[in-house]
């Protein structure tokens, strides 16, 4: 069967101007560049073709609670009930009108639980139907005209809430809150990561219609963040509100990570707040306002080495890592939902994250090699200069595996982290401030306007094989826990 | 090997002497350890890696200076003096040093890896390696173990280990054992191991030659050129002595990005500035060592050994780049103001680098400060 109600999402239909609405600008030339030096991109083998490969409706799809961090959800169905697309399934605890709502029509089949019961996953066996919860639809030319307040109770009632992250703590965003500005992330630099200008083209109408709603949500701006390099007509036109900025980013990673714009464009002090959205998210929020329902739609690139098919695939939220591979699992390979640095080890029969829109296949890590202190080292990975492999200018993409290549050791060479953090922040006295607690001093050295995912280059390249992300995070958790 | 392993492991009798097993595990084969989390590729460099190579950089150093420990006594006896037998006779005299220097400071480290159940840092294998290399060739065998068992101990450990110490351990061992036994580590009988030889070390000479005269000339006087020194055939500590060997090293260490190029220029300039501004006073009943130029001054002494090798040390020195430029610009200026104001001790890289190594923090503090500024500064603007 195949799906009748994911809306037109056509990248190869070409752009242009024809199908745009008449008030929207060239845009390229306006924009400056905002380039980013600092960092690396990792070549990493197994990047997927720009092709869209339409999938079946999947028979499970799973609504996972561990994917909202920060928040304390509880359920709203139990084992045996019915849901339709929109249905809420989950709900913040502290604000409970945000829910998560479920992807497909079908029924609850299990609910499975952790230590401490804590919740794990929501799994719901499709009916294939795909009947929606009908939401009130509100045409685009309207959306000027409402309030602020009615535009928060429609983004609750449809379930797209979560969609809308805060930093810091990158966690769902407050109801009671109005953020200075609000980030689009359309562009993103992880290894082998979805090239958002693509998934993008075609979708100008819809995407701009979503801007037009964000910009309702805050006094400040909605910034737009992209390659330098995007053409779809998405990014390459804008809507000519005063409200919407668009900013171009080039460089290495991080250059497309959402805290690399926000200290670019819009740094977040003590007090502050910002929100993020992913730039699917965006098309979704506009499918609810202009047709009145949940849009489950999502792209999912298969990317790695261990994938044969390394495509474009259209999914929905929360469908099996197994099912949008398609292929019998491998042994000796680590499934990962979202990129090799900050994506989750879901393994093969797992389901991808709420907030992903990446597998990631890789060879399992663990072999052990003789003398491997003292070897050349040929063919080995490293950003440091201690390999004969560096004297090589190789431009191939590189195999890695999922080792640590080296044992935990006291942090020695202290200098390796700022050359692969975009913000301006010394890694390691944050590092030291954060491990001794000293929120008052973190915060001093810009914690806040930090996240894991932005010091994932520096935990790869240290020696001492030191989490420097995982450290980030304890702080912020300590901070928010203090209050 | 799975067998052994299980002994070691938690449960296992010998439980204890994990971390000991751990580093000899992992010498033979890489740990094979799989990420548990995001990221879930690692770099290939680890910190076994990184240190070796400072190992490395500092063969051609520990080369030399067994070379030149053997010719110094061979030329003074005048025996053979071909470049094996030069070779041996310094491995004899050299080799019971550092392996006394590996072995008291291996216990240690082992002792505190255990007791505090961590990891045995490959740090130490540098250690062991550099305090050997700082001490004179005649220096007794327990002596050296005394002195590494200080450094380790009170340097390091008692800081919390490696990556806490605010001095270089092999600095901390090499002052201990200057200032506890300063007749086995100063003087001119030190360093060419023949009972009753003396030979004042170029530094001496300077230092002891009369007012208003050439450092030039003193120095030829007393046998040394400029080509002696920075090759390195002269008497000295065992590693130092030559210049050359330590530029090899640096080499090594800049192309492979283990050392902070920053120090070691820092180093170079403040202590080239310094002595130029010294030649600039220089009158008639000025010390000997005013009339010394810089290029001198950098083939001289320890300079070149401790500014590649001993403040390197990340740990010990500036962690910003800034506090960097400042730390090494700053021992260059200390060396030279130790040889020349201080009339007891002419060299004064050691105590230079000591000194730094405890201000190192304070200069990262205000760096640190300046740069909270400055973001704050950042925040504020992109609010206007």
């Amino acid at each position: 069967m195949r799906l009748k109600w994911c809306e037109g999402f056509n990248p190869n239909a070409k752009s242009g101007l024809k199908d745009v609405r008449p008030y929207l600008k060239k845009r390229k030339s306006f924009v400056e560049v905002i380039q980013i030096k600092k960092g690396k991109d990792i070549k990493l083998k197994g990047a997927a073709e720009k092709q869209v490969e339409e999938l079946d409706l999947p028979k499970q799809v799973a609504i996972q609670p561990p994917d909202f961090r920060g928040v304390r959800l509880r359920l709203r169905v139990k084992e045996g009930d019915v849901v339709k697309v929109g249905t809420p399934v989950l709900e913040d605890k502290d604000c409970t009108q945000v829910h998560v709502v479920s992807p497909v029509s079908g029924k609850v089949v299990a609910i499975n639980r952790g230590e401490k019961r804590a919740l794990l996953q929501v799994v719901i066996e499709t009916d294939g139907k795909q009947e929606t919860v009908a939401f009130k639809k509100h045409p685009a030319e309207n959306i000027p005209l409402m309030s602020h307040k009615e535009i928060v109770s429609c983004l609750l009632e449809g379930g797209v809430w979560p969609v809308l992250r805060q930093r810091p703590f990158s966690k769902i965003a407050r109801v009671d809150q109005k953020p200075k500005s609000i980030f689009v992330h359309a562009m993103n630099t992880e290894p082998l990561a979805m090239d958002v200008d693509y998934r993008l083209n075609g979708q100008a109408k819809g995407f701009h219609t979503g801007l037009d709603i964000l910009a309702k949500l805050t006094e400040g701006s909605v910034h737009v963040c992209f390659h330098k390099e995007a053409s779809s007509d998405a990014l390459a036109n804008f809507p000519s509100s005063s409200k919407i900025k668009y900013h171009r980013f080039d460089g290495p990673h991080p250059a497309g990570n959402v805290g690399t714009h926000i200290h670019h464009v819009d740094p977040v002090h003590k007090g502050e707040f910002v929100w993020f959205v992913e730039a699917e998210d965006v098309l979704r929020i506009a499918k609810l306002f202009v047709e009145g329902v949940f849009s489950p739609v999502k792209v999912v690139v298969t990317t790695g080495e261990g994938v044969e098919k390394r495509v474009y695939k259209k999914t929905i939220i929360g469908a099996p890592v197994s099912h949008i591979i398609g292929e019998a699992a491998k042994s000796n390979m680590r499934y990962i939902s979202g990129s090799v640095l900050t994506g989750i080890n879901v393994g093969a029969q797992g389901y991808v994250c709420f907030y992903d829109s990446q597998i990631t296949v890789i060879p399992e890590g663990g072999k052990r090699e003789i003398l491997g202190w003292a070897l050349p080292g040929l063919n080995k990975y490293s950003f440091s200069k201690t390999f004969a492999s560096s004297l090589i200018n190789k431009n191939e993409d590189v195999s890695l595996d999922a080792d640590e290549h080296g044992g935990h050791r006291a942090i020695v060479f202290n200098s390796v982290y700022d050359d692969y953090v975009a913000l301006d922040v010394m890694t390691y006295f944050l590092l030291k401030a954060a491990l001794s607690g000293d929120i008052e001093e973190a915060e001093r050295l810009g914690i806040l306007e930090c996240d894991e995912e932005d010091f994932a280059l520096a935990t790869f390249a240290c020696p001492s094989k030191t989490d420097v992300g995982g450290i980030i995070r304890e702080g912020l958790d300590l901070i928010e826990k203090e209050g | 090997m799975k067998k052994l392993a299980k002994l070691f492991e938690k449960g296992g009798k010998l439980e204890k002497l994990y971390p000991l097993y751990e580093a000899l595990d992992t010498f033979v084969l890489t740990p094979g350890k799989a990420t548990k989390k995001a990221p879930h590729v690692r770099d290939a460099a680890d910190l076994k890696r990184m240190m070796v190579f400072v190992v490395i950089a500092l063969i051609p150093a520990t080369l030399m200076g067994i070379y030149n420990a053997g010719c110094q006594i061979q030329s003074f006896k005048g025996g053979d003096c071909s470049l094996l037998s030069c070779f041996g006779v310094g491995l004899m005299q050299v080799l019971p040093i550092i392996l006394v220097s590996y072995m008291a400071g291996g216990f240690w480290e082992v002792l505190f890896a255990v007791v505090r159940k961590h990891e045995i840092n490959e740090g130490f294998l540098v250690t062991g390696l550099l305090y050997a290399l700082v001490l004179p060739p005649t220096i007794p065998l327990w002596q050296v173990a005394v002195g590494i068992s200080f450094g380790i101990v009170i340097g390091k450990e008692i800081f919390g280990g490696t990556g806490f110490n605010v001095l270089n351990p092999a600095l901390a061992a090499r002052a201990f054992v200057f200032f506890a036994y300063p007749a086995q580590l100063s003087g001119d009988a030190v360093w060419v191991a023949v009972d009753g030889f003396t030979k004042a070390t170029p530094l001496a000479v300077v230092a002891g030659a009369g007012k208003g005269g050439s450092a030039i000339a003193a120095l030829a006087e007393a046998g040394y050129s400029f080509k002696d020194m920075f090759v390195g055939f002269i008497p000295g500590a065992i590693g130092e002595t030559s210049t050359l060997a330590c530029l090899v090293g640096l080499v090594f260490l800049l192309i492979t990005r283990v050392a902070s190029w920053r120090i070691v220029a820092g180093c170079a300039l403040g202590l080239v500035g310094t002595s130029l501004l010294f030649m600039c006073f220089q009158g008639e009943n000025s010390l000997t060592f005013f009339s010394l130029p810089p290029h001198w001054h950098l083939v001289m002494g320890g300079f070149a050994f401790g500014a590649v090798f001993m403040a390197t040390d990340p740990v010990s020195a500036s962690a910003t780049n800034t506090g960097r430029w400042i730390y090494g610009v700053l021992i260059g200026v200390l060396v030279v103001l130790i040889r020349m104001v201080n009339p007891a001790y002419p060299e004064g890289v050691m105590l230079a680098i000591l000194f730094m190594n405890v201000f190192a923090p304070l200069i990262d503090h205000f760096v640190v400060e300046g740069h909270i500024k400055k973001r704050l500064a950042y925040i504020e603007g992109k609010k206007g």
